[in-house]
């Protein structure tokens, strides 16, 4: 079928003029098409010149970067000759822009009716009350319920995933040729990146317009372009089909990104305890007031019972807010307000966090930062102390020149090893990792992955490994908890989980998760955005979201059921056994 | 919301409270006395009592003879009663005086205050949307030359430049000679002619802060992601600066609003001293140095009880301009 060209991009050049070395290129001569109804996909790590292409199609660069050469045709016009008052005409009316981050994008004290309507009442002739209908139009369309409401609301009362919706409605209300979405799904969950993609998608069916998809996650682009192309240090290295460039890669470099994930790991591990957590509950205070010495104490995470063994990598997965982290403040000492047994084997838990950029000082040097842990142990030795974090340096991967950098002159990777070091420096046999690789690169990821399994078979390490990200869990875990709104809700050595996943939650995650195995219709995922707000409720947490709510589940949560062996437990709080009762 | 505020008021109450505590204290720990004074004054004159008969005396009179806590409550229990007594130094009601005094920094103070703000925030989003050009140095250098210039330093150039040299104005005072023989119109052009060096004054040195304060806080919304996404819209570059951005920069600026309440009736007191213009500042200055308790005490809480008021009214102000901050 022969498609009309819609965007022609020949030479694009950008850079960043600096005062040191002339300037500093992100985009380097490159050259692609968008035809009419297509969706396209740039893949790339932070820094390969994914978002500058797209704000320079958009017209949204920074002030400091330069368009040093090529040109951006729209139907044969190179909107780059436009100027400033020709441009705004497109903006908004032949192309539109989805970002990144739903949290930040919309006006924080603008009503979303007001948002979404002004760019009808910028690009139109329409009546203010011909405006409110179609905001309310575009709100449904993309999923959202109740418009009239919404349109009253402001950002803060949506969630995440709403306020995406909004972004996605305020996008293609005026009807665009073309949407550039731009890492739309990164700052979500998984279950809402799926409801996002697959809307996205009806919409290219529905409207015929065309998508730029900007993404560092191969799954998403696969899961949702025809066409892809694979962007580093601001050139193109290769472009074709999905099936092509992600099925055959030709460049080493897109190679390496389609191979980024570690082999997974086969141990037997015996069964020796290490941690062990029966009936936690977890409370949060809130602030008293000054006239009234009431407090509230809130359960955020309830009935928790799991052992972690020797030498296991242990799995610990949820949506946000389900208490993942909170579990990890508790079994650290950071959160002290609990209830219930929790023998943490002689052992001083580490913790490496999330964000390798600012959970390290600095104002300090590396090899100071590695030393304060050897300083509370009460190593007063300088001269061991140094030996001890040159070591440590070398475990990690680096180098002993590191000891003398500041955490500002490292890379993403490189302070994640630094806060790896940093949690193994006292010789701790039990390290919890809070989602280390998720603000990190693919390639990154995979590479910090490879280190904490060296370490955990050269030093017999144990780790709480918790993440949003299935694929990784899968990979690098032996046993998984699966935790909904602060409990454990299925339990399972990590075989047993991903193939014969039993609560309805765990099944939506695994549907949610876009794997290399097979395109899921994620059309057909229907979930309800309604979430109990209540802990400490009597009823099935799970119940406004379920599938296969029934009455009773209203009544009472049930407990942790064994449906497994005994010995292999597989443990389930649901009354259902899906698959056999259905 | 109403909850809130009322708890606000509660608390307020306690502060007070202390606040009066303190600042009697420091009244009575000064070394000038006016008790001291008046009896050395009296014990001069012939044929009188001596030093510290008259110390006992005038001690008793003026409530000054027990503790500083026992002092306090006392003012304290007068005060509740709605009795705020005479001023030692002017010899009549403190709240007379105060009203002959305050109206006038207060109109002072209103008028440089919108003259402020109409100047300072225009210029300082101007100065952030051309951040680095030579209309933002130009502001940015008045802006810090506003916050470095000392008072009587400024006001004294001034009255060197437009009284002594140019002869526009007179040196110093409210009204001038033939103020008497003006007509109701006359004179209050007459007032408002000797007010325009000192408003001037008042505007400069403090125009600079909030100039300052609004380019920083328009460069940072300016930067947010939803500016971008309004620009994505297409946009003018009007709109996006003042309705897109304008609203969420106010946020922070109400703050400084609230709080420059107090700074309305409390008076200029270095201006007005410089001027000899006859309002509250100068003459709290008087009653401080004379130690004048009941007119200084008044003076005090007034403003405590104003700063308290005005970071109310920051809050409340910060629910009407930021909805995320209504729903707690």
């Amino acid at each position: 079928m022969e498609q009309k060209t819609l965007i022609e991009v020949r030479d694009l050049t950008v850079g960043f003029p600096s005062e040191k070395d002339g300037i500093h290129t992100v985009v380097d001569h490159i050259n692609f098409d968008i035809h009419e109804g297509e969706i396209v996909g740039i893949v790339g790590e932070s820094g390969s010149g994914k978002s500058m292409t797209a704000l320079s199609i958009m017209g949204l660069l920074n002030k400091d970067a330069v368009i040093m050469d090529g040109s951006v045709k729209l139907r044969g016009t190179d909107i780059l000759k436009l100027n400033h008052e020709e441009r705004r005409k497109i903006q908004g009316d032949d192309l539109s822009m989805v970002f990144q981050e739903p949290m930040t994008s919309l006006n924080p004290v603008m009503r979303i009716g007001d948002q979404v309507g002004e760019v009808l009442k910028l690009h139109t002739k329409l009546s203010d009350d011909e405006i409110d209908l179609k905001v309310a139009e575009a709100l449904t369309s993309v999923g959202l319920k109740k418009p009239e409401e919404l349109m009253k609301s402001f950002p803060h009362q949506l969630s995440g995933g709403m306020r995406q919706r909004v972004m996605i409605a305020m996008a293609i209300i005026n009807q665009p040729d073309l949407i550039i979405c731009d890492e739309p799904t990164t700052a979500l969950d998984v279950t809402v990146q799926a409801q996002i993609l697959a809307l996205l998608r009806k919409i290219q069916r529905e409207k015929g317009c065309s998508i730029l998809f900007i993404s560092h996650d191969l799954n998403v682009i696969k899961e949702i372009c025809q066409k892809v192309i694979v962007m580093y240090h601001g050139t193109i290295v290769e472009q074709g089909t999905v099936e092509k460039v992600m099925y055959h890669p030709e460049h080493d470099y897109t190679r390496k990104l389609v191979a980024s994930m570690p082999e997974q790991l086969t141990e037997d591990i015996p069964k020796d305890p290490l941690i062990h957590v029966k009936d936690l509950n977890i409370y949060y205070r809130t602030a008293g007031k000054i006239f009234t010495s009431k407090k509230d104490r809130m359960v955020y995470v309830k009935d928790l019972s799991f052992d972690i063994y020797k030498g296991e990598i242990f799995g610990l997965v949820g949506e946000s807010g389900c208490g993942k982290t909170t579990v990890a403040k508790a079994l650290t000492g950071l959160n002290t307000d609990i209830e219930g047994t929790m023998d943490l084997g002689g052992t001083m838990p580490q913790m490496v966090f999330q964000d390798p950029f600012s959970s390290l000082n600095p104002a300090m040097k590396i090899g100071k930062i590695l030393e304060e842990p050897l300083k509370l142990a009460g190593v007063t030795d300088k001269a061991e102390r140094r030996k001890k974090v040159n070591e440590m340096l070398l475990d990690i991967g680096l180098d002993e020149s590191f000891a003398k950098r500041y955490a500002r002159e490292l890379s993403g990777g490189q302070r994640q090893r630094i806060a790896i070091g940093l949690a193994l420096m006292r010789g701790e046999k039990f390290i919890i990792a809070d989602e280390p690789v998720s603000a990190l690169d693919v390639t990154v990821q995979s590479q910090i992955l490879k280190l904490l399994i060296k370490l955990h078979k050269e030093k017999g390490l144990t780790i709480l490994l918790i993440s949003h990200d299935l694929n990784i869990v899968r990979h690098m875990c032996s046993r998984v908890v699966v935790m909904y709104l602060g409990r454990i809700v299925e339990m399972a050595d990590v075989n047993e989980l991903y193939e014969n996943p039993m609560h309805p939650y765990t099944r939506m995650l695994f549907e949610s998760v876009l794997t290399d195995k097979k395109k899921t219709d994620t059309d057909k995922i229907t979930v309800n955005e309604v979430r109990p707000l209540k802990r400490d409720q009597e009823m099935c947490a799970f119940y406004g979201r379920c599938r296969y709510a029934q009455d009773k589940c209203q009544e009472k949560a049930l407990e942790l059921r064994n449906i497994g062996t005994e010995e292999n437990p597989h443990l389930l709080r649901c009354c259902l056994r899906i698959g056999k009762d259905e | 919301m109403r909850k809130y505020i009322i708890r606000r008021l509660l608390i307020s109450v306690v502060i007070l409270f202390f606040v009066a505590f303190v600042i009697y204290a420091l009244m009575r720990c000064l070394p000038t006395s006016y008790v001291e004074a008046m009896a050395r004054q009296k014990s001069m004159q012939p044929n009188s009592k001596s030093y510290e008969e008259w110390m006992e005396q005038l001690s008793a009179m003026y409530n000054m003879d027990g503790s500083i806590i026992q002092g306090f409550f006392q003012w304290l229990g007068q005060i509740l009663r709605g009795d705020f007594g005479d001023s030692w130094k002017w010899t009549v009601p403190v709240i007379e005086k105060f009203n002959d005094t305050v109206w006038l920094s207060f109109i002072m103070g209103v008028i440089s205050f919108a003259l402020e703000i109409i100047i300072a925030i225009p210029l300082g989003i101007i100065a952030a949307t051309k951040q680095y050009s030579v209309t933002d140095y130009i502001i940015s250098i008045i802006a810090l030359a506003g916050i470095s210039l000392p008072t009587f330093f400024f006001a004294s150039l001034l009255k060197l430049v437009f009284s002594v040299r140019l002869g526009w104005f007179d040196l110093y005072g409210l009204v001038g000679k033939k103020y008497l023989q003006l007509s109701p119109f006359g004179q209050f052009m007459d007032k408002a002619y000797h007010l325009v060096l000192p408003i001037t004054v008042l505007v400069v040195i403090s125009m600079g802060s909030l100039m300052r304060y609004t380019r920083t806080n328009m460069l940072e919304v300016l930067s947010a992601d939803y500016i971008r996404t309004a620009r994505a819209k297409g946009l003018s570059e009007h709109k996006v600066v003042y309705y897109h951005a304008f609203r969420n920069t106010l946020i922070p600026i109400v703050t400084i609003i609230g709080e420059s309440l107090p700074g309305l009736f409390g008076g200029a007191l270095i201006t007005e001293t410089l001027f000899a213009i006859p309002g509250i500042g100068f003459a709290s200055y008087q009653s401080m140095v004379s130690g004048d308790i009941p007119f200084s005490m008044f003076y005090m809480l007034f403003l405590a009880i104003l700063t308290l008021l005005g970071n109310l009214l920051a809050d409340v102000l910060y629910a009407v301009v930021d909805p995320r901050v209504r729903v707690a």
